[in-house]
């Protein structure tokens, strides 16, 4: 009786439909995990992390020597009044796929309005180029899923509009890769609307401190949503101990991060990045207090 | 062994038994979707641990151990949301009385508590010895096995239970 009712179970366990996806999302997980670790050797979660963030502070340092680096350019700006601002963002192209199983829909945004029209050339550009990429790429997946028997692929990219205030306009780019499962990733750019500077995270600091100072805090910040409740997992020391993930240490100097409406830092990290796949894009509010002592000044973090 | 190495043989090792690690993450999440997810979350666990890794020959009980790991973690993180879908699935669910007595027995085997589960599973169903299961788990053999009676005897009691609900 009893192995007459597991045998039953078992093909009943056996039968369990395989989704013509599992070959795909195997062999993309496969090949994404492998060639970033071909590529760097340090570390291990956090490659791909890193992968990204060098390649986005690469193309932001270009046009951030020109107008971040110069506080004197900044204040002698901020004496001539200016009419009040004007700065938008609106959506300057769309990249739109339907067919059957395949979807994707890709809004590119622009911003208009800046009186620095290098700034504002250089960010434009910046995201017509990571959507055309996304949208080749989607191209190419689509067709080698087509020659593989089909399935399912969809990917979402658009951008919010996190802060909005007189002084300061943070952008969110986010895009969400659909393969049965989903990866999101989120970029952030925060401008001075009144200064017409794109403000870097390093740029908000004395020294490279903030990098620790944050990390602590986000470490303590992850401990106490667990405890407070045990579903929240992170890749954390005394929260994962499983010793099966590279734990989380410490913040890139050049984290994403956006400044929100209360003239607060927060930190953001990406499905993946810090957490297991379930707990999705991860937000940190970083408490004004701990970083007072290092800011550059209180102009935007508040 | 170089890590290339290492890494070729991981590869070639999950691509091979990619449906039965799929079929053991769905008997955790009971959704395509879900067990999709955690196959990919397992492999980038896998290559950002190879160091865990001690001896290549363990590679199928180490990345087992990953696997269930991960949708333990991913039903922990939905215990809540669990709940509420389970009572509205069984309340609109007519299928299971086609088939009333796999359902039963299937509705039992869900009830037991993740650890004993896994073992049945991975012993019956998968067919792994009970010193593998033991290393998946992280457990010791004596553990294992009296773990696995108990899994076995509560399904029997809780058949015998329903049986006997079913004939009064």
């Amino acid at each position: 009786m009893k192995n007459n009712s597991l045998e039953k179970l078992k093909k009943e366990y056996m039968d369990i439909p395989i989704p013509q996806e599992l070959d795909f999302v195997v062999k993309k997980a496969l090949k994404e995990s492998r060639s970033n670790s071909t590529t760097m050797a340090a570390k291990g979660r956090f490659r791909k992390a890193a992968v990204v963030a060098a390649s986005t502070a690469a193309c932001v340092a270009v046009l951030t020597i020109g107008v971040n680096t110069s506080p004197a350019f900044a204040k002698t700006l901020s004496k001539v009044p200016i009419v009040s601002s004007i700065v938008k963002v609106l959506t300057f192209r769309e990249y739109t796929v339907d067919e059957g199983t395949f979807n994707a829909n890709i809004k590119v945004p622009e911003i208009s309005g800046l009186k620095d029209e290098k700034l504002q050339s250089s960010l434009n550009e910046k995201y017509l180029k990571e959507n055309e990429k996304l949208y080749e790429q989607f191209v190419a997946d689509m067709e080698d899923m087509k020659q593989n028997g089909g399935g399912h692929l969809g990917v979402d990219s658009g951008y919010v509009v996190k802060t909005d205030t007189d002084r300061i306009l943070s952008i969110g780019r986010y895009v969400v890769n659909i393969v049965g499962s989903s990866s999101t990733t989120f970029k952030y750019d925060t401008i001075d609307k009144k200064n017409e500077i794109l403000i870097t995270l390093p740029s908000l600091f004395k020294d490279d401190s903030y990098v620790d100072i944050i990390s602590e805090n986000i470490k303590e910040q992850m401990k106490s949503r667990h405890e407070a409740d045990d579903s929240m997992i992170y890749w954390v020391e005394g929260v994962e101990d499983e010793g099966l993930v590279e734990l989380f240490e410490k913040i890139s100097k050049e984290q994403n991060f956006y400044i929100n409406s209360d003239g607060k830092l927060v930190i953001s990290f990406d499905k993946y990045d810090v957490a297991p796949g379930c707990m999705g894009i991860q937000e940190f509010v970083i408490p004004t207090q701990i970083i007072s002592d290092i800011l550059v000044s209180n102009e935007y973090i508040k | 062994m170089s890590k290339t190495d290492l890494e070729e043989q991981i590869a070639e090792h999950v691509i091979e038994f990619k449906d039965k690690y799929y079929r053991l993450a769905y008997s955790y999440v009971r959704n395509a979707d879900d067990a999709l997810d955690i196959i990919q979350e397992s492999i980038y666990k896998a290559f950002s641990s190879l160091d865990s890794l001690k001896n290549p020959s363990y590679i199928k009980t180490w990345f087992y151990r990953i696997v269930v790991n991960t949708s333990l973690d991913f039903l922990r993180k939905r215990k809540k949301e669990i709940v509420v879908s389970e009572v509205f699935l069984s309340a609109n669910d007519e299928s299971k009385y086609d088939s009333y007595e796999d359902f039963d027995l299937k509705a039992a085997l869900d009830d037991l508590p993740p650890n004993y589960r896994s073992i049945i599973i991975l012993r019956y169903f998968e067919d792994l010895k009970l010193q593998e299961i033991a290393e998946i788990l992280n457990e010791n053999v004596n553990t294992v096995k009296t773990r696995l009676y108990a899994g076995l005897k509560k399904l029997r009691i809780k058949m015998n239970d329903e049986n006997w609900e079913v004939s009064k």
